[in-house]
């Protein structure tokens, strides 16, 4: 029933479920905050009959994807997450419902940087960003040293395998 | 051997003064001539900015050219550029990835023309264009381009010889006639026709005038049937004229190292690319080409193709399709055009017609809640999108042979891409609830192009996506 492709296997940090379901609660209160206040003006000041009933609808929709959001999906996403590289390749995956499998040429990466909000620095985690020469790919929270390691390792791999690209090129 | 900074053409300065003059030329009209003794109000001000603007570009524009300076060195070109903020910046040819010209009729009247040397980047400044050159200037850039490529590729060889440019086709005017008809260029005259009422509408109340015209012509019948019918043979003329313009004199030509495309008459264009630059091969066939067996024939490049319009990078578009496949054959031995490619499974034209019609769904919602007696564009809609996706799953096919990729995609118009595994950029493997029962994958790859050409496959067996993803695996 599934792939019988190389899967790779190093997972990202537990910690990373608890952030999420954070910043998903601030994200959908502050929507339906929004959304209230909408629904408070359109009663104020008599607006067009159907606004109520959009507004009414995406508040429904908004609590469904709340519930999913903050109280489902965290876990699923963050133990579905692996990823690895090598000399040859960076490869990710993650999903459950729908898994995506990545696979990016080190001689493709062009850039790689690790980044930082606020409740990834309450718990010492980086973002780490690869960008290609098409698009970008972002692994979520993994311990500062794994980031900072990995950062400086892709960087190696990639900038040695450029030169001899080039000639093959 | 190295050059000094040079500054542009002087006639650039004239170039940019007339862009200038065209852009404004509305603006002037309606200040300066229709409202030219209006002394009051709103139009006093607009004169006076307008004065004050056009004042201003025309000294930026001349402080822009006296600062603006290129030296072309051994292996690389320098650009300095700006008034305030100074720029400077270098490209090695080695990162140009194509180069173009074009001379339009202004060009021509100076002995002039224009090039654009495009390098493969993502950002704003990955193209250098000389809007104005001499043809021998452009000539000696261009010289010292494809040196720099013949050095890089033949790098142990002591003499070089100057590799033989062959014609592998030449347009005549038999092509040029079934391109006018097949690319309805006689119609061109409405599109033409509209813009300029819209424009001009922009500044003259038009829309009563027009209403008594039509006035008019509802009672003069006769008149409308003649003046309909002149225009009809007027826009035919302008149609031919305008194919001639665009695909006249094409001449498709190559070298070892190069293809070179040049097209056009009064307004001529030339491209070129060298072979190991091209990092796709994309036929489209619309509809119309379908039904008369022509082909269009793109070559995806990493670097920009400049104005859409001048479609610079395709091979003639209104070629047979045996002989189009035929001169990529020969133009690029290393691509391989199969026209026999593996289809879907049949049970993927069942998970095609199951998945949940979104567009459907809100089209019905919206006319049910707002429009209701319209409601029967639902069902138009649903049946639509039953017959593209039957289309769709019967036109959707792959293939994987050596180190190529070839798929197809489309309706009832359809798009073939052709790749080879190290032209592609990255994939992914997708593989959702419902693929899993089918026993299905999806495919996406994406291709260097400006911008990013991302090729995606839904529902192919999963042993064949597997298999995809093992096979890139393995490059190099």
């Amino acid at each position: 029933m599934y792939l019988n492709i190389p899967e790779p296997s190093r997972p990202i940090s537990a910690k990373i479920i608890s952030i999420w379901r954070w910043t998903n609660t601030i994200g959908h209160t502050v929507t339906l905050i929004i959304l209230g206040a909408l629904l408070y003006f359109d009663a104020a000041y008599n607006w067009v009959s159907w606004i109520d009933n959009v507004i009414y609808i995406l508040i429904g929709l908004m609590i469904v994807s709340a519930v999913f959001s903050i109280l489902i999906e965290p876990p699923f996403v963050q133990k579905s997450w692996r990823y690895e590289i090598n000399e040859e390749f960076v490869q990710l995956k993650h999903g459950r419902f729908n898994q995506y499998h990545t696979l990016i040429p080190m001689t493709k990466v062009e850039y790689v940087t690790t980044d930082q909000g606020p409740f990834l620095r309450k718990h010492n985690l980086y973002n780490l960003k690869i960008g290609t020469t098409t698009s970008s790919h972002n692994i979520p929270a993994l311990p500062k040293e794994e980031a900072i390691q990995l950062r400086s390792q892709i960087a190696m791999f990639a900038k040695v395998k450029d030169i001899e690209g080039e000639e093959v090129e | 051997m190295s050059n000094n900074p040079k500054r542009y053409h002087p006639s650039w300065l004239l170039f940019e003064y007339v862009s200038f003059l065209k852009n404004a030329f509305f603006f002037i009209l309606f200040l300066f001539i229709l409202r030219g003794d209006v002394m009051t109000g709103w139009i006093l001000w607009a004169k006076i900015i307008f004065v004050l603007f056009a004042g201003w570009t025309i000294i930026h524009i001349l402080l822009k050219w006296f600062f603006h300076t290129y030296q072309i060195n051994n292996n690389s070109i320098a650009l300095r550029e700006g008034v305030f903020v100074k720029n400077h910046r270098v490209v090695p040819f080695e990162r140009i990835q194509n180069h173009q010209t074009n001379t339009n009729f202004l060009h021509r009247l100076f002995k002039l023309t224009s090039l654009t040397l495009e390098t493969g980047t993502s950002d704003s400044e990955s193209s250098i264009k000389f809007s104005v050159i001499t043809h021998d200037e452009a000539r000696m850039i261009l010289k010292k381009i494809e040196e720099q490529d013949a050095i890089a590729e033949v790098d142990t060889e002591e003499v070089l010889e100057k590799p033989k440019r062959t014609v592998y086709f030449r347009s005549t005017k038999r092509d040029t006639i079934k391109a006018a008809l097949t690319s309805f260029s006689f119609l061109a005259i409405f599109p033409l026709l509209s813009a300029a009422y819209f424009q001009v509408n922009d500044f003259f109340d038009l829309e009563e005038t027009t209403l008594s015209a039509f006035e008019y012509f509802k009672a003069h019948i006769g008149l409308l049937a003649l003046l309909f019918i002149v225009a009809m043979l007027l826009s035919v003329v302008i149609g031919y004229i305008q194919t001639v313009v665009k695909y006249g004199n094409y001449v498709i030509s190559a070298d070892d190292e190069r293809i070179y495309i040049e097209k056009g008459v009064w307004n001529t264009s030339t491209f070129s690319i060298q072979k190991d630059k091209v990092q796709a091969i994309k036929i489209e066939q619309p509809l119309i080409k379908r039904l008369l067996n022509m082909v269009e024939i793109k070559l995806i490049s990493a670097g920009g193709l400049g104005e859409e319009k001048l479609e610079t990078n395709a091979l003639y578009p209104f070629m047979a399709k045996h002989e189009a496949y035929a001169l990529v054959n020969t133009l690029l031995p290393a691509y391989h055009i199969e026209e026999e490619m593996k289809r879907l499974p049949k049970k993927v034209l069942f998970l095609k017609l199951l998945t949940p019609y979104y567009g459907t769904l809100i089209v019905g919602g919206v006319l049910f809640f707002f429009q209701r007696e319209w409601l029967w564009v639902t069902g138009v809609v649903f049946v639509l999108a039953i017959l593209s996706r039957i289309l769709d799953y019967l036109f959707t096919s792959y293939l994987r042979h050596g180190e190529f990729i070839q798929t197809r995609k489309g309706g009832f118009s359809n798009e073939t891409l052709l790749t080879r595994r190290a032209r592609i950029e990255e994939i992914e493997v997708q593989h959702s609830w419902i693929q899993r029962k089918f026993d299905v994958a999806s495919l996406k790859f994406s291709n260097r192009a400006k911008p990013v050409f991302v090729s995606e496959l839904a529902y192919l067996p999963k042993e064949d996506v597997a298999a995809f993803y093992v096979w890139y695996g393995e490059r190099k």
